[in-house]
């Protein structure tokens, strides 16, 4: 018998396609039995990643629905509701999402298994006026104000990589849904959870909100009046580095100006000034434009290999801006085996794949290749 | 609602900053005793975070923390002293979950290493939070959220274009991946113990849990040996898809066309019949081919109106469009936000009234009620007194040695 896992015996019937299927993943690779319920054509993200002609194969499906199962059920005949009736008399958990099957038929969903939680994933909830307004991931960036977070002064507003509005979505929704499956498990009662993806961006803006709410400041993508000047991207000899240095931030400007002095870099003569101990100056535009130019000549011989070296030493506040490929090859990943190898049929040959978000001193964590239609696995 | 799903588990809570003390927040939210040890000789940094309530510092002002804390009970002992670091462990003895986001070896440091604790509970569920990871040969290096970007390729792929990255414009990782892979974990590890009676270490690298974020990029790059392409607001297989400037001041709204059914409704709502008339721009291929053209066309369109009649327009011909919200914009003008009561005000001795968000999900169709923030050390007396049982007497002679506080 299989060692037991956090989710062992619970089932989840996964009826998500995209800004949920992150979180049924994560139960699944806790040992949860994850179906993705899809019709006959498959769920829509299949659907997608089967296109021909597209950026293909599609990397992104094999990511979210490792770890899962799948079942062929045509929920629009009267067999396949019959069979998903008789599922989801077992089931913990029923992750539905908008623009899927059984999202607009939420109250059936409950009424087959009231002890179940019934999660819905959708971009703005349900209710309200934008209830059924289309959406994407970069409208729901704008939505949910992290857009307007990002990006430099005088130019236009930029959304985060990598669909970053099914990752934020999907972490909470897993949350509750765990919090609920506690509550459905020890007492007995199911819940239904509305999850709303604009909710979930707003709810992961730093201090904006607050900043607006006690100080009547609008938090800007450029930073200025929030942001240190030391606080950004510089190029190096081969490439760029990120850098945090202000006064208030450990000893790393400390210890940066030390490094200037035993190199005697002529940038010193600027940085030893009173005016760099005034964590409200440094914040201005004056100071950026001025702290650029002399940190980037310093740094102009180095590599970004050996300035992660003098990071380290040093204690300053510093790390390479890795490229995607960096991150594969990132020495500190590798020593704690962070990558697991996948050998999904999608791929001609096992790949390098991400590991596990957290590590557990009990070996409960596994990932699996994403299913093809309707395998059980 | 007030949920109590999780009656009956305590925390004894040592994370501070942003990403630890957002991951234990939803812990109280839902019913747990979360405790915060805190001490005043090193107080969380985000106690002395802005904003504060009109602008004047405190250690009890700060809306940062109040949005990182709410529900939490505070309890302040000096863990310089012995006597002190007594007192945490009698806290964990009688805990079922023990939170840090130290550096790695700070919680050894201190005696409260897991391998310490597990002695005297041995079923501690154990949660920590290094950025790098507990060992390995950058385990030591220093960093702030911006940082975990950095290192995981979050900050490179956030860019305008090629080889141009800016990075996200907050701490990102400490506001969604970290925290919530952390909650997350330690609900796995809760249902793991039920069932097994065995308690676990979670070591949390930050760096690792962020470079989930960017799965999809780490097995693409993998596979195929290419670094996937910075294409910032733009698609790979769409367009038009951008963030377009709109009418007055720093003014913009997101429009996204994924299918040729909305590329003519775009058109339409343009009023550019020729536009969609060409037989050029009828494929996704063909339109990105033109994708300068027909940007500068939508921009055109844009520029006379105001975000929420473009977005109002679009919607309405089922065209993904939003207008790029502000905080300002988010708090005082979002019908959804507002018709779904995303929004709570708090009552707090020192700030007054404070508005909160709600968790982001309705839960049986209501919302869940926040409870405010802890003042430093609030709860001390009540924790001392009731989990550990000490006398009037006892913790009054504490308080009198400096040991509390």
């Amino acid at each position: 018998m299989e060692a037991f896992r956090p989710y062992s015996g619970i089932r989840i019937l996964d009826l998500t396609y995209n800004l949920g299927r992150y979180a049924t993943r994560l139960f699944g690779d806790l040992g949860a039995e994850v179906i993705r319920v899809e019709p006959p054509e498959g769920l829509p993200d299949r659907r997608q990643a089967d296109q021909p002609g597209r950026n293909s194969p599609d990397y992104a499906f094999s990511f979210f629905n490792a770890s899962k199962r799948s079942i062929v059920l045509d929920l629009a005949a009267e067999k396949g509701r019959a069979t998903f009736a008789a599922m989801a008399k077992d089931a913990h958990v029923v992750f539905l999402e908008r623009g899927a099957p059984l999202a607009d038929e939420l109250a059936w969903v409950r009424a087959q298994n009231p002890q179940a939680v019934v999660t819905i994933v959708s971009p703005y909830g349900m209710g309200g006026p934008m209830e059924q307004a289309p959406s994407s991931d970069l409208v729901l960036q704008a939505a949910g104000g992290i857009a307007w977070m990002t990006g430099r002064e005088g130019e236009p507003p930029l959304r985060l990589p990598v669909d970053q509005s099914v990752m934020i979505t999907s972490v909470y929704a897993a949350v509750a849904t765990a919090m609920c499956l506690v509550d459905a498990e020890t007492g007995g009662t199911g819940h239904v959870v509305d999850v709303s993806a604009q909710e979930c961006i707003a709810h992961s803006l730093q201090n904006a909100l607050q900043v607006y709410d006690l100080e009547r400041r609008i938090s800007h993508r450029a930073g200025e009046g929030t942001r240190d000047a030391s606080e950004d991207i510089y190029s190096c000899k081969d490439g760029k580095v990120f850098l945090a240095s202000p006064p208030t931030l450990g000893i790393s400007w400390k210890q940066l100006l030390a490094w200037m002095g035993e190199t005697s870099h002529p940038s010193l003569a600027e940085f030893g000034k009173e005016r760099w101990l005034d964590r409200r100056w440094r914040q201005t535009a004056e100071a950026k434009a001025l702290f650029r130019p002399l940190f980037e000549a310093f740094i102009a011989d180095y590599t970004r290999e050996e300035l992660l070296a003098q990071a380290l030493k040093r204690k300053v506040v510093m790390a390479p801006v890795a490229r995607i490929g960096d991150v594969l090859g990132d020495r500190q990943l590798a020593y704690r085996n962070y990558f697991i190898q996948m050998a999904d049929p999608r791929f001609e040959r096992p790949v390098q794949f991400p590991g596990a978000p957290y590590k557990m001193s009990e070996p409960v964590w596994a990932a699996t290749p994403a299913p093809a239609l309707g395998a059980r696995g | 609602m007030r949920p109590d799903f999780l009656r009956g588990i305590r925390f004894a809570d040592f994370t501070w900053a942003g990403a630890g003390p957002f991951g234990t927040k939803v812990f109280s939210d839902f019913g747990a005793e979360v405790l915060k040890v805190e001490s005043m000789s090193r107080p969380d940094p985000v106690r002395r975070g802005s904003p504060y309530k009109d602008g004047i510092p405190g250690i009890n002002r700060s809306g940062y923390f109040a949005s990182r804390n709410t529900g939490k009970k505070s309890v302040a002992i000096n863990l310089k002293e012995p006597e002190g670091l007594q007192l945490a462990r009698d806290l964990v003895a009688q805990s079922d979950v023990v939170s840090n986001n130290f550096g790695p070896g700070a919680m050894e440091r201190l005696g409260l290493g897991y391998d310490e604790l597990k002695k005297i509970k041995p079923d501690i569920i154990y949660l920590a939070m290094p950025m790098y990871g507990e060992d390995g040969p950058l385990s030591s290096l220093l960093g702030v959220g911006m940082t975990i970007s950095a290192v995981t390729g979050l900050m490179w792929m956030t860019a305008y274009g090629p080889n141009d990255p800016v990075g996200p414009g907050t701490h990102y990782p400490d506001h969604a991946a970290n925290p919530y892979h952390a909650a997350f974990a330690v609900l796995a590890a809760l249902r793991y113990r039920r069932h097994t009676g065995r308690g676990m270490k979670i070591d949390l690298s930050q760096i690792e849990s962020t470079a989930n974020f960017v799965g999809p990029a780490l097995v693409e790059a993998a596979a195929s040996g290419r670094e996937p392409p910075q294409v910032g607001n733009r698609s790979r297989e769409h367009a038009p898809h951008n963030i377009f400037r709109c009418q007055g001041e720093d003014s913009w709204c997101a429009i996204a066309v994924e299918g040729d059914a909305e590329w003519l409704a775009l058109a339409a709502a343009m009023g550019r019949q020729d536009l969609a008339g060409r037989a050029d721009l009828r494929t996704a291929q063909g339109r990105l081919a033109a994708i300068d053209e027909l940007e500068a066309a939508v921009g055109a369109w844009t520029a006379g109106q105001t975000p929420a009649e473009v977005a109002s327009v679009l919607q309405k011909a089922g065209v993904a469009a939003a207008p790029v919200a502000c905080s300002k914009d988010l708090i005082e003008d979002d019908p959804q936000l507002a018709a779904r009561g995303y929004w709570q005000t708090l009552d707090h001795p020192e700030i007054g009234p404070a508005l909160f968000t709600a968790p982001p999900y309705k839960l049986d169709g209501e919302r869940i009620e926040l409870k405010r923030q802890p003042l430093f050390g609030e709860h001390t007396h009540e924790i001392l007194t009731g989990v550990l049982g000490l006398s009037e007497e006892r913790v009054k002679e504490l308080n009198d040695r400096g040991i509390l506080g």
